[in-house]
């Protein structure tokens, strides 16, 4: 039975002390990003902002042919939990778009605020840390809107314009620096993997008594498995599942502590470590000279 | 003079801007790449799948159908008149006028009659529903009273100003052979005929440009077709940072050892 999701009355500002914990130093470094905001933090923003408009059509598309119709506002279950009416995706999209139509349209350079535009200031990049990652960029919008915008598109630009000028959350990038660090978003050195590896050899054979191998970086493999880290860490009956599998199934396998990990974080912060962790999985697919990969998450 | 100015050179200069200001937006976001494929799924396969995806899009908006039945009746109908209208209209361009303009001709009438309703219920909308107020702007606003004004002065033509129609054909046709010919006309019309080159000039630099932006929407004109590899065409290589500890370098020799027998 389909039951109706009823649509909250706007509450302006009701998520807006919703806010991520801010990056530290330690992990912007490793993952290529200015430790803090620089005094010219606007310029690089700005700078940025161009640098995306013109590489991506969809961001500039969007940004310019929304008609506010609102058919995306009661579709986003940010809006629907909260309220507050900068997380109708139209409206979040419009903390980008103002700054959009300030600097890079001829509208707002000649009329400013009759024509809905903002200056990039301290307000307005407070707003766009707070709703820009109170987006989870599930696309659901995209869905409803009858020309196809999607504000993930939209989000994870403001977040790339942002990372640009040292302004990022701890969530995210440390994530992302235990994967260059670890080889994992959880952050499971390589000795504990393998030790992970071993424990579960011996359980399983003494609880089921079978002799199934868990191999750890074994060279000419068949097959790299590429798993969710958690699945040797807390969700170990899937990892012993995979042996199992392999093991029936007869087929040469290995994981690489190199790259133990599916998830990809990149993705809610910039490109480059988006690519360059996507990267890691070729690489060591190649270091270990295997024949396919199998690539959960 | 100013007879003269509003019914000679507007129209070429706002035409002019129309057409120059559209192609410079279609060129604008032609020449940005596409980097990553972000298609909606389901999407077809295939290009006349596409196709046909866009023309539906574009025809009868399936999109907000699923969204919204209010606003869908409302900006449905809004567009179907508006279409029937202007092609109405194409009887003062085309001389002779073909079949098909005459055939529509009491169809366009009675949608010129009825725009105004949708029209007011889009307007009205933004102002009562909170959420649509909230994300408002100017040219919402804007656009919808310039449309409203444009049919209400076309109504008022229609029933009550009768224009001399020879004089308006005149008009058209002149300025399209280059021959301009103007007569006195009624302020009534001049209104009509102005408000329709401010449309024009408009159009190109509002969120009247929907209507060209959809076709190339990614997520709606790109092909579902997964085994083929989309290559970004600004890709770069991604280079490692010196202070990763555990960089593909070290791994490497990590490694090395291993194949060695070494142990760790």
């Amino acid at each position: 039975m389909k039951v109706p999701v009823p649509i909250p009355a706007i509450k302006i500002g009701s998520a807006g002390h919703q806010v991520c914990h801010p990056a530290k130093a330690k992990d912007m470094v490793k993952i290529d990003l200015p430790k803090e905001r620089p005094p010219d933090w606007k310029e690089a923003m700005l700078k940025k902002m161009a640098e995306v408009l013109d590489k991506y059509r969809s961001v500039r598309l969007f940004l310019d042919i929304c008609v506010k119709c609102g058919a995306c506002a009661d579709k986003c279950q940010f809006f629907l939990g909260t309220g507050d009416p900068k997380n109708m995706p139209v409206a979040r999209a419009d903390l980008l778009r103002k700054v959009y139509k300030r600097y890079f349209t001829l509208g707002g350079k000649l009329w400013g605020r009759a024509n809905e535009s903002a200056e990039l200031n301290e307000t307005v990049l407070k707003d766009w840390y707070v709703y820009f990652y109170q987006c989870s960029q599930c696309r659901r919008c995209s869905v409803f809107c009858p020309y196809g915008i999607d504000t993930a598109e939209i989000t994870m630009a403001a977040r790339e314009i942002m990372a640009a000028a040292g302004v990022a959350t701890k969530y995210v990038t440390e994530v992302v620096a235990k994967v260059y660090d670890t080889g994992n978003n959880l952050g499971i050195w390589a000795p504990a993997w393998k030790d992970n590896c071993a424990f579960l050899e011996e359980d399983l054979k003494d609880t089921e008594g079978l002799d199934i191998k868990f191999p750890v970086d074994a060279v000419g493999a068949e097959v790299l498995l590429i798993p969710p880290s958690a699945d040797n860490f807390v969700n170990t009956n899937t990892m012993i599942g995979y042996a199992k599998m392999f093991h029936a199934a007869g087929i040469s396998w290995t994981t690489s502590t190199y790259c133990n990990e599916g998830g990809n974080f990149g993705l809610f912060l910039n490109y480059a470590n988006l690519k360059k962790i996507n990267n890691r999985i070729i690489e060591a697919a190649r270091q270990l000279q295997v024949k396919k990969i199998y690539w959960g998450e | 003079m100013a007879t003269k100015f509003l019914f000679i050179y507007l129209p070429y200069i706002s035409l002019g801007i129309f057409i120059l200001g559209v192609l410079y937006q279609f060129w604008r976001w032609a020449r940005t790449p596409v980097p990553l494929r972000i298609v909606i799924a389901p999407a077809p396969q295939t290009r006349r799948g596409i196709a046909l995806r866009l023309i539906g899009d574009a025809l009868w908006f399936p999109s907000l159908f699923k969204a919204d039945k209010l606003l869908w009746a409302g900006g449905f109908l809004f567009h179907v008149f508006l279409w029937l209208v202007i092609l109405r209209h194409l009887r003062y361009f085309l001389y002779p006028v073909p079949g098909w303009v005459e055939a529509i001709q009491t169809a366009g009438l009675y949608a010129g009659y009825l725009i105004p309703i949708p029209l007011a219920f889009l307007l009205a909308r933004r102002l009562i529903f909170e959420r649509a107020l909230y994300i408002s702007i100017l040219g919402d606003f804007f656009a919808l009273f310039l449309l409203l004004a444009i049919s209400l002065s076309g109504i008022l033509l229609q029933v009550f100003f009768r224009t001399y129609i020879v004089d308006v054909k005149a008009l058209i046709l002149g300025l399209i052979y280059f021959q301009p010919a103007i007569s006195d006309y009624h302020w009534l019309f001049a209104l009509h005929f102005v408000l329709i080159m401010v449309l024009l000039i408009y159009f190109p630099f509002g969120k009247l440009m929907h209507s060209g932006g959809l076709f190339f929407s990614s997520t709606r004109n790109q092909r579902a077709n997964f085994e083929k590899r989309f290559v970004n065409p600004w890709d770069f290589p991604v280079a490692y940072n010196v202070q990763n500890l555990f960089p593909p370098e070290k791994y490497r020799e990590t490694l090395k050892g291993m194949r060695e027998g070494k142990k760790e």
